[in-house]
């Protein structure tokens, strides 16, 4: 064992430098790994640290339509068993903001929130203008507005704003507020005012879309779970939903978890990359290395412990790199604080996270970096054992082979089971695990075959004329060279930056495609029926041709008695995956982005029992058949209806909405209900604001979405996603630029002696940098071309296959790509090889 | 007590097999000097690979210390490497990561020898070379990286010292000052030397040679009377 732990130590002074790539390949998959994992977990400890804020009760019942008399008895019968509950309850809803001053036509939507004087139990709110809050702010129709509503309306602290038939004023900004929900969409910004002033607004009496909150103090904290768990059964008939604060955290937790485990996998990718850097760097270090161990075995040491030797000290330089990962974890956990983690603390409402590498995330980095160094440096490690002692009577003997090795093999089975295992514990998942293992050997595979053809592609090269060309070519193809190596982790890099951004353009590009010439880009929504002729002729001023106003009703499915489904309550509709709320409407005829695919679609004349067209996915998924019969509640009316259709809608074409759920006209006549419009708004900004602010004031229930806003915010969560792609590719790209220079540098020597003896045989200094700037520049081109094809293949399988979108071959990106690629590997190559061109030739040939 | 009993070998050339060692009988009795002469591509190199367990033999069997080394596995004749047989090449072969005190060490190590670094010091100073420990072989002289070759050789005390072309790469005044050395460790140590050369000169310092032609031996000279007469 001392020799071993010796001869490991001494290898180590002598040939980190040659192996300092190796060292940076493990650190930036582990810094990754480290710091994406501290982040989240510091996350996770300040939110579990504020979990009471977040819900701002202990209890809470939640409900999108107003509380029955018999479901509040319920609960107030519960409730009233335990001593000295509080209860508070809040009101939200999307309505519209308009201004006092009718010269003023900005209009705005807005997330609307009543509360009464005890809200909230926990947690505090931070204001704009630093004083506390208190509920008196909001007496006498005060506001308290997010900072967003002021700069976007031009408003300051003092002025009004309308919501509904009431004037509110601002008193102050809201910077920070308990019981907001975590990574729910937003339509539009914060404003709070009193649970008695929505009930003013008269907003509240229409049908539309409010969600009802009763939040509970419970004195004795041993009593939230139980008390959740009663109301539950109390309630079950029912469509409420209860919970507590601690289920919010478990919930939070959970997502988190994942969250974590997802982008461990990203950082994961990352230390794979650098496991092919290490693959490569340990192959060429052993072929500089066979003689030394043939010596070794010479004097008497086993194959066992000279292959020790080097994986002790393959070990120290994996638990080497890791540490600099974390170091370098560190450093990038300090720059981010300003920016990401005053972010991410605003957004989840919480004073601060920290940014401090956690214990368990270093752990896992350590174990991880040591785990993939060893495994990538394993087979080639053991050419080891095909250095024979006997190579030191014969030197330029080649080390002769058996047929097949079945160790190697066996070794090569056994850390492919490995590295999925380590995915698999990356990703908490094993399933994953093999996804992401298969999904890179796929990927790999498909990029050494690409590798090989191009090299197969350019061989009749070798026979060309001129000189440095034939040798650039056949340097390529010479046997023990890097060309696959470098094709392969170069050709990974670039594969995944083109593809990255290729992906990006093309989901652009559809993106621009739905917004085409006719599509709608206005929504208007609660719609009363008695306001329908007056909406219609507001548009008609403004928008031509007038959109027709399509009847919505909200309804849950409550039962199914048909051939494959049938169950008959609101729990077995959850567990059928039918249990959220639907939009309905109905009509007589077919919309033009609609056909019927099983059933026959109904006539104008009315029918005796209700009937219902289904969209296909609900037959494809849920299993509803025509002739099933499905019992919904429709604001708290049953109906029964029997499937006599089922459509097929081009979701693409969104001018008349889409319905899962379609009724034969009847049964609706004279239940309340609410009416939608998409249209086309006008296109200068002035008249679409003209149009909304006109509406608003004359229908103030009636809210105007601006799908230009929606598509805005979509477009820049779009942009974050593609930036974090992008960067996981550009740390891919700099991985396969650190290969690069890594192989490089390991075949100086040779490189070296080559051109020592074209220079006695010569070459002067011009040939040879022609010749060296022809083999990197074709091997740039041809990893270039290997990423370029792979990322062709990859849009086109994302498009196609599964967002089923069309395809854009983006020709400017996968040029672009192949060109930059083809510049940085001949920059690189060139560079690291001046040495070569410099040296006298005499000192080479004598040293070797 | 090296014994060999018929041994020969026969590699595959373009898909025709070539005898690059004829059947061969010797005994080379333990405390003497023996030197194989020969042209290039006589069987030389091979016979010493055979004799050290290097390769292995197309017939025929390798016998020291009453010990069949043909039917042992490579462990086992990495033990018996490091316990009975030092090696000194042509071209030193030492490990150019290590400094020559590190090269001596390495042998008393891999056998797990206590107090090496003592060992190695004394090897040192026999060689000529105590200043020099610290330099890596990149640094020494090839008379000097010889020498520290002949001392690693010597580190475990082996009872046989093989010699491949030890002078080869050395002036004449540095190989004839490594022949000294390797004359004196088999007068003071009684160890068994075993020297291929292809210069007769040098080979007339030992007690016997043993000429090779073509994979076969030519003729066994006895230079001097075997060590045992002269005791």
């Amino acid at each position: 064992m001392t020799f071993v732990l010796r001869m490991a130590l001494r290898e180590l002074r002598s040939s980190w430098r040659r192996l300092t790539f190796f060292f940076l390949c493990v650190a930036l998959g582990v810094g990754g790994i480290v710091a994406l994992r501290s982040l989240i977990q510091n996350v996770r400890v300040a939110l579990t640290a504020e979990a009471r804020t977040l819900s701002a009760g202990d209890v809470y019942v939640r409900t999108d339509q107003p509380l029955a008399s018999d479901t509040r008895a319920a609960i107030e019968a519960r409730v009233s068993e335990l001593p000295g509950v509080e209860r508070t309850e809040t009101v939200d809803m999307t309505t519209m903001v308009r201004l006092l001053d009718d010269d003023n036509i900005r209009t705005k939507v807005v997330e609307l929130r009543g509360v009464q004087p005890e809200f909230p139990f926990y947690g505090r709110f931070d204001l704009g203008e630093g004083q506390p809050y208190s509920f008196d702010l909001l007496r006498d129709h005060g506001a308290l507005v997010g900072p967003e509503l002021l700069t976007q309306l031009r408003l300051s602290v003092g002025d009004q704003i309308v919501i509904g038939d009431i004037e509110f004023t601002i008193r102050d900004v809201i910077l920070t507020e308990p019981g907001r929900q975590l990574g729910g969409f937003s339509f539009g910004p914060r404003v709070l005012v009193s649970y008695d002033a929505v009930e003013e607004t008269g907003l509240l009496t229409f049908a539309s879309r409010a969600n009802r909150q009763l939040l509970l103090r419970v004195p004795d904290e041993t009593q939230v779970e139980p008390l959740v768990d009663q109301l539950r059964d109390d309630l079950a008939s029912t469509f409420v939903r209860v919970g507590s604060y601690r289920r919010t955290e478990n919930r939070i937790e959970r997502n988190l978890g994942r969250a974590e485990n997802y982008l461990s996998l990203v950082g994961f990718v990352v230390v794979i990359l650098g496991g092919i850097g290490v693959w490569s760097v340990t192959r060429v270090f052993v072929q500089q290395r066979l003689k030394s161990v043939a010596i070794l075995r010479c004097l008497g040491a086993t194959t066992g412990r000279v292959l020790a030797v080097y994986v002790v000290q393959v070990t120290f330089l994996g638990l080497g790199g890791s540490l600099l990962g974390i170091g370098v974890a560190q450093l990038a956990l300090w720059v981010v604080p300003d920016s990401l983690a005053d972010q991410a603390a605003a957004a989840t409402g919480l004073s601060a996270i920290s940014t401090s590498p956690t214990g368990s995330a270093v752990a896992q980095g350590l174990a991880v970096g040591v785990l993939v160094s060893l495994l990538f440096a394993l087979v080639p490690l053991l050419e080891i054992r095909h250095a024979k002692p006997l190579l030191l009577l014969r030197q330029g003997m080649s080390v002769p082979r058996a047929g097949v090795d079945w160790v190697r093999i066996g070794v090569l089975a056994s850390v492919g089971a490995a590295l999925v295992l380590v995915a698999s514990w990356q990703a908490a998942s094993l399933e994953i695990g093999l996804y992401v293992v298969g999904g890179f050997t796929l990927v790999s595979v498909t990029l050494y075959i690409i590798g090989r053809v191009l090299v197969l592609v350019i061989q009749p090269l070798q026979t060309t004329a001129w000189f440095p060309l034939r040798h650039a070519v056949l340097n390529l193809s010479r046997p023990g060279n890097q060309t696959r190596v470098i094709l392969m982790a170069v050709g990974l890099g670039s594969f995944f930056i083109i593809g990255v951004q290729s992906l990006q353009t093309n989901l652009l590009s559809n993106f621009a495609l739905e917004l085409r010439d006719d599509a709608p880009d206005m929504f208007l929504i609660d719609v009363q029926k008695d306001q329908v002729d007056g909406v219609r002729s507001v548009l008609e001023k403004w928008v031509d041709p007038v959109p027709r106003l399509i009847p919505v009703l909200r309804a849950r499915v409550t039962g199914v008695e048909g051939r494959e489904v049938k169950f008959g309550d609101i729990q077995s509709a959850r567990r059928a995956g039918l249990g959220r709320e639907y939009t309905i409407t109905y009509r007589s005829k077919l919309a033009e982005n609609e056909r019927v695919i099983d059933g026959q679609f109904w006539d104008d004349r009315p029918s005796e029992i209700p009937e219902v067209s289904i969209e296909e996915n609900l037959q494809k998924e849920k299993g509803l058949q025509v002739g099933d019969l499905v019992r919904f509640d429709v604001l708290g009316r049953p109906i029964e209806a029997r499937v006599t259709s089922v459509r097929a809608v081009d979701w693409d074409d969104s001018r008349s909405g889409g319905f899962m759920f379609l009724f034969r006209p009847g049964p609706f006549d004279d239940a309340p209900h609410s009416y939608v419009a998409f249209l086309q708004g006008p296109s200068d900004i002035e008249v679409r604001a003209r149009l909304q602010r006109d509406i608003v004031a004359a229908y103030t229930n009636v809210s105007v979405i601006d799908g230009l806003d929606v598509i805005r915010t979509l477009r820049r969560v779009l942009d974050y996603v593609a930036m974090a792609i992008s960067v996981v590719g550009g740390i891919a790209l700099f991985s396969g630029g650190l290969i690069l220079v890594g192989s490089v540098a390991m075949t100086k020597f040779q490189r070296l002696y080559e051109s020592a003896i074209f220079k006695t045989l010569g070459a002067n200094r011009r040939l040879l940098t022609t010749m060296l700037v022809l083999e990197y520049g074709v091997l740039g081109v041809l990893a270039g071309t290997v990423g370029s094809l792979g990322a062709l293949i990859l849009t086109w399988v994302l498009t196609r296959q599964v967002f089923e979108i069309a395809w854009f071959a983006s020709p400017g990106t996968h040029v672009a790509g192949v060109v930059v690629t083809a510049l940085v590997v001949g920059v690189v190559g060139v560079g690291s090889s001046i040495d070569a061109l410099r040296r006298k030739p005499m000192m080479t040939l004598r040293a070797e | 007590m090296i014994e060999l009993h018929g041994v020969s070998k026969t590699v595959m050339s373009g898909g025709a097999a070539l005898t690059i060692l004829h059947p061969l009988d010797l005994s080379v009795p333990s405390g003497q000097f023996l030197s194989i002469v020969g042209p290039s591509g006589s069987g030389k190199s091979t016979l010493l690979g055979l004799l050290a367990g290097l390769d292995t033999p197309s017939t025929g069997r390798v016998v020291i210390d009453g010990v069949d080394i043909t039917v042992l596995d490579e462990d086992r004749l990495a033990q018996l490497r490091s316990r009975s047989i030092g090696f000194v090449f042509q071209f030193f072969h030492l490990i150019p990561s290590l400094s020559a005190f590190e090269n001596i060490l390495v042998p008393l190590e891999i056998a797990g020898v206590k107090k090496a670094p003592a060992r190695a010091k004394a090897l040192l100073a026999d060689v000529g070379l105590t200043d020099r420990g610290h330099h890596y072989p990149s640094q020494l002289s090839g008379g000097e990286q010889q020498r520290v070759a002949i001392a690693r050789a010597l580190a475990n005390d082996p009872p046989i010292l093989l010699a491949d072309e030890p002078t080869g790469n050395l002036d004449s005044k540095n190989g004839r000052l490594v022949v000294e050395l390797l004359r004196e460790v088999n007068a003071s140590r009684g160890m068994t030397v075993v020297m291929v050369t292809h210069d007769a000169e040098l080979a007339d310092q030992s007690e016997v040679v043993l000429s090779m032609r073509d994979g076969q031996t030519d003729v066994i000279t006895h230079v001097k009377p075997p060590r045992a007469a002269e005791a």
